[in-house]
């Protein structure tokens, strides 16, 4: 290279270093605004990095906050119902593909039917606590989660378990595409390439409930319908989706599935699950996951954004998270958590959501750490 | 003839000349944007299911240079920002490397003994991707150091191969015409060793630099502290879709590589300066 170009490459370099330097700086000196650092760290680490002080707090969904309690190493600082009564998390979303494939319907129909099942059967269980379905429940959480009855014991009272999608339901979900707006993640434009002329057209039509009024004229089938497999996607250990757990279990229930009981051959389209709602809408990208429970937020932000096409058509729980910092931590408000560091499962994630919207009513900024 | 002579001689000055080196350069990068563009003019006419993730080249552009004003949506950070915690890591784990590979690359090639003591563990990491280290720094260092880590140990092996191939390669009719003369050790050293091991070094210096900034987007994808940086933006922006800021922060690891390289061709003039070498 000739000298003056090497200089002049140094040169721009060296502009570039102090901007990038300035800019930094002039981040850090804004300490009059009240910030909370954050970090993306997988759910099955997160306790252990609490543990190791690499971050204050964490938020997570079940089991992951009730394990850090019996644990003895963690406690609760907030629950996110206590961010938003109520609040949707997971649901049961079917790929377009799928859908419109033949039998698609029909199948989905189906599907539907055994997930409001499942759903029933796990709300008898836990209004009946001293009943044998209760113990069933648990022994079935604990396989799942690969976590003591202690915890999953905890944990399943902290999870509103649930399948209609009624009005509040709806209207939970334009609130979240619109805090996506409001941070530019989705815009008019983004919408309209899709479609869609609003947040709440973009709702109606990603939210289809047919499924679930007509459930109940689905009868039980003896045979199986489908000749290829229907692969379910879920995510690794999540309490919130246990609805799949108990529709796909066959040895509690006589050697038939509840999916075999209405005529369908389930199997997962990943065996473990997926480690986040967006990898999961990566997958139903790719063709390869029929049906799959996840978070709503990662399942609108993919449609948007990824053209994933998809539609949710059953709710699986509403609520079910939490802020856990450590045992010992002298931490007792969110606006105690000023100037720490908060571990949240992906940016995309319900809970960095969440997290971000209570943080912003105390006039909190949630920036990376 | 004359004229005809010259006009060819004017072609040929044109062709091997400066400015057509600049032209061809322009040919180069602006067919890449133009075949680029034509491919997501088709995506995003078709409606191909593809097209979120080839936005237009002025999207991306678009998205560049926002990012340093505006912060990303999503992560909430800036380009500048992310720079800073790039560079830093890089600039970090670089030098460790050079520190620990330098001296050790001396001394491997100066003793037999060192080298054969030294080889077959080296030829055993050596071909290791950084990529594979993540899951272990991740543990063993932590998220502030883990990144610097895995930087550190892509800039390794590059150093070292190069430093101790340089030491091992001096020409011995060189060294033994120094002793002749009455070089004593630390002269034969300073005067013969080190001028001829100096291109080796740069260009094992320059390798590493490079493979530096490619170890970044993997050491970024563990949870990171101490900013997101470059690959972390990478990761995040493509988890939520935003391809255009995708692209652009692809877009300065490339300007940001081609600058601190630049950097080191110009420490390396000033060296061989410094040595009396040009």
């Amino acid at each position: 290279m000739e000298k003056k170009t090497i200089v002049l490459v140094a040169i721009v370099a060296a502009i570039i270093v102090i901007a990038g330097v300035a800019a930094a700086f002039l981040m850090g000196k804004g300490e009059s605004r009240k910030v909370v650092y954050y970090v993306n760290v997988k759910p099955n680490l997160m306790e252990s990095w609490l543990e190791a002080n690499e971050s204050d707090a964490y938020i997570a969904w079940e089991p992951f906050d009730s394990a850090a309690v019996v644990d003895g190493t963690g406690k609760i600082l907030m629950w996110t119902n206590e961010i938003m009564p109520h609040h949707p998390c997971c649901v049961v979303v079917v790929a377009k593909g799928f859908l419109e494939s033949d039998q698609g319907a029909n199948l989905t129909l189906r599907l539907v039917a055994a997930h409001i099942k499942a759903t029933e059967w796990i709300l008898d269980a836990l209004a009946h606590k001293s009943e044998a379905n209760y113990t069933l429940l648990v022994n079935m959480a604990a396989d799942f989660t690969k976590r003591s009855s202690a915890v999953v014991t905890e944990a399943l009272d902290h999870v509103e378990y649930g399948y209609t999608m009624n009005a509040s339901f709806r209207d939970s979900l334009e609130q979240f595409t619109q805090m996506y707006m409001d941070d530019a993640l989705i815009t008019n434009e983004s919408l309209n390439s899709r479609g869609y002329d609003s947040v709440a057209d973009f709702i109606d039509s990603y939210v289809n409930g047919t499924y679930i009024d007509d459930a109940g004229t689905v009868g039980l089938f003896a045979t199986i319908l489908n000749p290829t497999p229907i692969r379910l996607g879920y995510l690794v250990g999540d309490l919130h989706q246990m609805a799949q757990v108990v529709a796909r279990n066959t040895s509690a229930f006589g050697g038939v599935s509840m999916f075999e009981d209405y005529g369908l051959d389930v199997t997962p389209a990943l065996e473990g699950g997926y480690a986040a709602g967006g990898d999961e809408m990566t997958a139903f990208g790719l063709g390869e996951v029929d049906v799959g429970y996840l978070g709503a937020p990662p399942a609108i932000i993919n449609h948007i954004n990824k053209n994933v096409d998809t539609v949710i058509v059953a709710q699986a729980n509403s609520e079910g998270s939490a802020i856990v910092v450590s045992a010992s931590s002298d931490v007792q408000s969110l606006d105690d958590l000023v100037g720490r560091t908060v571990a949240t499962p992906s940016v995309s994630s319900i809970q960095h959501l969440l997290l971000k919207v209570a943080l912003e009513r105390r006039g909190i900024e949630l920036v990376k750490g | 003839m004359g004229l005809g002579s010259d006009f060819l001689n004017g072609i040929d000055k044109w062709l091997t000349g400066h400015w057509f080196r600049i032209f061809l350069g322009f040919v180069s990068v602006g067919s890449f944007v133009v075949v680029w563009w034509a491919v997501a003019l088709y995506l995003h006419e078709t409606g191909n299911v593809l097209w979120p993730y080839v936005p237009y080249p002025q999207d991306v552009l678009k998205a560049f240079f926002s990012s340093f004003v505006e912060p990303v949506p999503g992560p909430e950070v800036f380009m500048g920002q992310s720079i800073a915690a790039s560079l830093g890591r890089v600039v970090l784990g670089f030098l460790l490397a050079l520190a620990i590979a330098l001296p050790l690359g001396i001394l491997m090639g100066m003793f037999r003994i060192l080298e054969f003591l030294g080889m077959p563990t080296m030829e055993l990491f050596r071909p290791i991707p950084p990529i594979a280290w993540v899951p272990v720094f991740m543990f063993a260092f932590r998220t502030l150091w883990g990144p610097v880590a895995i930087v550190f140990v892509g800039a390794f092996f590059p150093i070292l191969v190069s430093v101790m191939f340089g030491v091992k390669s001096v020409d011995p009719v060189l060294t033994d015409a120094a002793r002749a003369l009455g070089a004593n050790k630390r002269d034969l050293f300073r005067k013969v060793v080190l001028p001829f091991v100096a291109p080796y070094l740069m260009t094992g210096m320059k390798v590493g630099l490079g493979v530096a900034w490619m170890c970044i987007v993997a050491a970024e994808l563990i949870p990171v502290r101490g900013g997101g940086g470059l690959g972390y933006l990478i990761w995040v922006t493509s988890d939520l879709g935003e391809f255009s800021y995708t692209y652009a922060a692809m877009l300065m690891i490339g300007i940001l590589s081609i600058l601190t390289t630049g950097v080191a061709g110009l420490i390396e003039q000033k060296v061989y300066k410094w040595m009396g070498m040009k």
